[in-house]
C-alpha cells in the first residue's frame, strides 16, 4: 500500500493505492486518523485495488471523527470494485462520493 | 479447465502466500477484474479470521486453497485445520443503521457472502472445509 499526502490551497490530498486489507489496515488507520481534524480532506482511492471490512473499519473511524471535529471529507475516484464494497457494507450513504479529486475538493469547499 | 492449489501456514505469510497464489491463477484463467477484486477481499477477511481465531491455543497449523474454473464458474475450496467454526452461523449486521449506530467491525463474513453466489461449510473430521462459487458470466 502506497499513501501520499499533497497539500493544496482548498484542503489536503491523502492519494492511497494498493490492498487496503489486514495487513495494511493498521498502516492506513495511522496516517488518515492523523488527518481526522483536517477541516477539509480528500481521500483519493484511484490507486487502489481493493478494500476489506479491515479497510472499511478505518473509513468508519475516519468519518465519525472527522464529523465529530466538524471537518469536511470527501472520498473520490473509488474503482468498481471498491464501490461494490461500499455499497454491500451500506457504507455509501455514509460518505460523500465524488468521480475525481477536482470534484471532491469542488464539493468540500 | 485451470486449476490451483496451494498449502500455507496459519500465518499473515501464509495467507500471503495463498493470495499470491489466487493472483497467478487469475492472471491465468483470465479471470474479469470485478471477480479478483472480490476474491480479493474474500480471501483476506476468510484466512485472516482463521489465521485469528482458528489457533487459540497457538502452534503451527496448515491452510489449503484450491482455485479452479469449470463450466464459467469460480470454484474455491478453502481447508484449514483449525477449531470448528462456521462462519456462516454469524448474523448479518444491519447495513442501513445511521452513521452513530455503526459497529466497528463485523462486516467481513456479510461480504464474503454478498460476493460470492454461493458458499458452503463443512466440519470434516479436524479440518474446516468452505467451498465457494462465484460465476464467471453474469454481471455483478
Amino acid at each position: 500500500m502506497e499513501i501520499r499526502e499533497d497539500r493544496r490551497e482548498q484542503g489536503l490530498v491523502v492519494a492511497v493505492g494498493g490492498r487496503i486489507d489486514s495487513n495494511t489496515a493498521g498502516e492506513l488507520e495511522k496516517a488518515l486518523l492523523a488527518h481526522a481534524a483536517e477541516p477539509r480532506l480528500v481521500v483519493d482511492l484511484g490507486a487502489v485495488e481493493y478494500v476489506s471490512s479491515a479497510g472499511l473499519r478505518v473509513f468508519l473511524m475516519l468519518v465519525k471523527k472527522s464529523k465529530a471535529g466538524g471537518g469536511k471529507l470527501a472520498l473520490c475516484a473509488l474503482a468498481p470494485g471498491v464501490k461494490q464494497v461500499f455499497d454491500l457494507a451500506g457504507f455509501t450513504p455514509l460518505f460523500t462520493i465524488e468521480p475525481d479529486v477536482a470534484a471532491a475538493l469542488a464539493r468540500i469547499a | 479447465m485451470p486449476r490451483s492449489e496451494v498449502e500455507a501456514d496459519n500465518t499473515a505469510v501464509g495467507v500471503d502466500r495463498v493470495t499470491a497464489a489466487f493472483d497467478a491463477f487469475a492472471d491465468e484463467a483470465r479471470l474479469p477484474s470485478i471477480v479478483i477484486g472480490a476474491v480479493q477481499v474474500v480471501l483476506d477477511e476468510l484466512l485472516s479470521n482463521t489465521v485469528k481465531a482458528g489457533y487459540p491455543d497457538g502452534g503451527p497449523g496448515r491452510i489449503e486453497a484450491a482455485f479452479e474454473v469449470v463450466d464459467g464458474y469460480l470454484q474455491i475450496t478453502l481447508v484449514d485445520d483449525g477449531i470448528a467454526f462456521d462462519p456462516l452461523e454469524r448474523a448479518d449486521p444491519d447495513t442501513e443503521a445511521a452513521l452513530e449506530d455503526r459497529p466497528i467491525g463485523g462486516l467481513g463474513i456479510y461480504l464474503v457472502k454478498q460476493l460470492m453466489d454461493r458458499v458452503d461449510y463443512e466440519r470434516v473430521g479436524r479440518h474446516n472445509r468452505l467451498r465457494l462459487v462465484k460465476s464467471l458470466e453474469e454481471p455483478v
